[in-house]
């Protein structure tokens, strides 16, 4: 257990060196796209409660909203990772799954401990953003995070993060039979973005619609991380949600073992 | 430690028609062939012995390396590497081996080179002790210790393949795939990596498998060989048995005294021989003739003409592989010499 932690420990670690080593890629990725995202999402939202003529749109009022945004870009960045960081079809596709099939390790945590590693910089921006928070105008700062709402929400974040990695796998797996998968996965960008509540609160979907929703692995992913740190969600609330996205991993964890094992033994191994 | 027996491959290629109407038809309905890319190979490799496994492109060399290596499925017979079936990747089969592609970087393209052994240091659970004195000896031997922090992909080709050597030995594997070590690297740095070879079998004894184009690897290297052709072994020996029975001619090289009276050469070798004129200037020739041959020829020719100097070669062992890698039919290379190697 010591040497598994110290070897998938220190692939995190090199990896973590890895998005830090290229500084133009750094602050592009860390600065730049966060103010994009963010002004786009503010600009848009002021619009729609102008236009609306509201205060509030199904419970949000727009300094709430505006803060549910901010913490959606980050916790985004932190649930899935830099682009893909993972690589796991491109292994497949360019025949760099080979070396690690060479390899006295698991394939898949490696891959995950090197993913987590590349959440350093997402994680440092996550932290910087509550300390400069209280610099935002109006009251869209004024997070009032209570122990309890940040512990919810931190576990949450690593549940989440897993989910969307393990949703990948067996859409990633696919390379196995075809050659570009990266479609599927840009797929799996916009509909977690729109069902998990990325793009807009899940408050804001029909009722009917909202419990269709809540069943599905999506809400875990940013709805439930966000909500718990916003201090919206009660703690019965945040535990079935926990326990639903629990039992999608377990069940996406089995598919992608199912599929990958019938994959790899197609495995040509291509470009080398 | 390595036992194959009819260890077969498939694989079904997709087959894209040319131009858009053929992308277009290919979205729909594609065409595929099944390519037996390795047919029933059977051979054996001990400790300490270095086979040179030679082919032509697509003959099937790689795909046979991956399945010993354990990367892909063979469709079928067994081989067992280590005591293990390669394609169930058992622990200690992974520990045992190391895989070094010339033509593909392993290693980590961002990192310094430190950094990626450290990491595989880690992956292959290396006691400090021995990494610190096995990273030692390679790099010095290797002389790169200099290069060591420097990120992989703004090293030179020579200088990472001897990188992608170290990160291959460092746990000090008992079986090494080589598959083209010193593709692409210069005179230097190619006799650089044989000798390091020569010495690392010296020291560890592993059994060693290894593809390359360069004739001079497998001259140097490899005591036997295995030719691969369209897949199937057709010839398992010791590297003198090739030429022993595949090269049946010899190259006899004249240097003539300065000045020296033109004789006709065509009256000289006679009518009806098998001999080929190679070279001819005013003072120097070259004749290949068959081996049965060469005694009679060669004293014809150092009384007939008046001759400074006179050497009798083998043909190049290239050009006698090459023969039997384009040959067709059982008569050029019988399969039946095929899985005689030591076991």
């Amino acid at each position: 257990m010591r040497r598994a932690f110290s070897l998938y420990g220190h692939a995190a670690s090199v990896e973590a060196r890895k998005a830090m080593s290229y500084r133009a890629d750094f602050w592009i990725n860390v600065v730049l796209t966060f103010f994009a995202q963010l002004g786009v999402m503010w600009f848009l939202w002021k619009a729609i409660f102008a236009a609306s003529g509201q205060i509030t749109l199904g419970g949000w009022d727009l300094p709430g909203i505006l803060r549910y945004t901010i913490l959606v870009i980050l916790a985004g960045k932190l649930v899935r990772g830099p682009e893909m960081a993972s690589g796991l079809s491109q292994d497949i596709y360019d025949g760099g799954l080979s070396r690690y099939l060479l390899y006295p390790v698991s394939y898949w945590a490696f891959k995950y401990a090197q993913h987590v590693g590349s959440l350093v910089p997402s994680a440092a921006q996550f932290l910087l953003f509550f300390l400069l928070a209280p610099l935002l105008p109006g009251s869209v700062g004024a997070f009032h995070l209570q122990l309890p709402h940040l512990l919810m929400g931190v576990l949450a974040l690593v549940l989440a993060n897993l989910l969307y990695w393990l949703l990948q796998l067996p859409l990633q797996a696919v390379a196995f039979w075809a050659d570009n998968v990266w479609s599927l996965s840009v797929l799996l960008r916009f509909i977690s973005g729109l069902l998990g509540g990325a793009m807009l609160p899940l408050d804001l979907f029909p009722e009917k619609a909202r419990a269709v929703l809540e069943l599905l692995p999506f809400a875990t992913l940013f709805d439930l991380p966000v909500n718990a740190l916003l201090g919206r969600m009660e703690a019965g609330q945040w535990a079935r949600g926990m326990a639903l996205g629990m039992g999608w991993c377990l069940l996406l964890f089995l598919a992608s073992r199912r599929l990958w094992r019938a994959g790899e033994r197609g495995y040509t191994g291509v470009g080398i | 430690m390595i036992h194959v027996q009819g260890l077969s491959k498939e694989f079904r290629v997709h087959k894209k028609q040319e131009g858009l109407l053929g992308s277009l038809r290919s979205l729909v309905r594609r065409q595929s062939v099944v390519k037996q890319a390795v047919k029933a190979a059977t051979f054996h490799v001990g400790e300490g012995e270095i086979v040179g496994l030679v082919g032509a492109n697509g003959a099937g060399k790689t795909t046979l390396v991956k399945m010993l290596a354990g990367i892909i499925h063979p469709s079928g017979g067994d081989a067992r590497v280590l005591g293990h079936r390669p394609w169930e990747r058992a622990r200690d089969f992974q520990r045992g081996i190391a895989l070094i592609m010339g033509q593909k970087a392993q290693l980590w393209w961002d990192l310094p080179a430190a950094d990626c052994f450290l990491l595989l240091k880690e992956i292959y659970q290396i006691p400090e002790e021995r990494y610190r004195q096995t990273l030692a000896f390679l790099t010095e031997t290797l002389q790169v210790k200099g290069e060591l922090n420097i990120q992989i992909r703004r090293l030179s080709l020579g200088e990472r393949m001897k990188m992608e050597l170290i990160a291959a030995l460092l746990h000090q594997p008992r079986v090494v795939f080589l598959d083209e070590p010193t593709i692409g690297l210069d005179l230097s740095a190619q006799r650089s990596i044989r000798e390091f070879l020569l010495g690392y079998r010296e020291e560890h004894r592993p059994a060693m498998i290894l593809t390359s184009h360069y004739m001079e690897d497998i001259e140097r290297l490899c005591e036997r060989i295995l030719i691969i052709r369209e897949g199937e072994l057709v010839f398992d020996g010791p590297l003198a048995e090739v030429m022993r029975t595949h090269a049946r001619h010899k190259v006899i090289s004249l240097q003539l005294k300065p000045g020296a009276s033109p004789v006709s050469l065509k009256r000289l070798l006679g009518v009806g021989l098998d001999v080929e004129l190679l070279e001819e200037g005013p003072e120097r020739i070259r004749i290949q003739a068959p081996r049965d041959e060469v005694p009679n020829l060669a004293g014809r020719l150092v009384s007939e003409l008046q001759v400074h100097d006179l050497a009798v070669e083998e043909m190049d062992i290239g050009t006698v592989i090459e023969g039997l890698l384009h040959a067709r039919g059982a008569s050029a290379a019988p399969s039946a010499e095929a899985g005689q190697g030591a076991a």
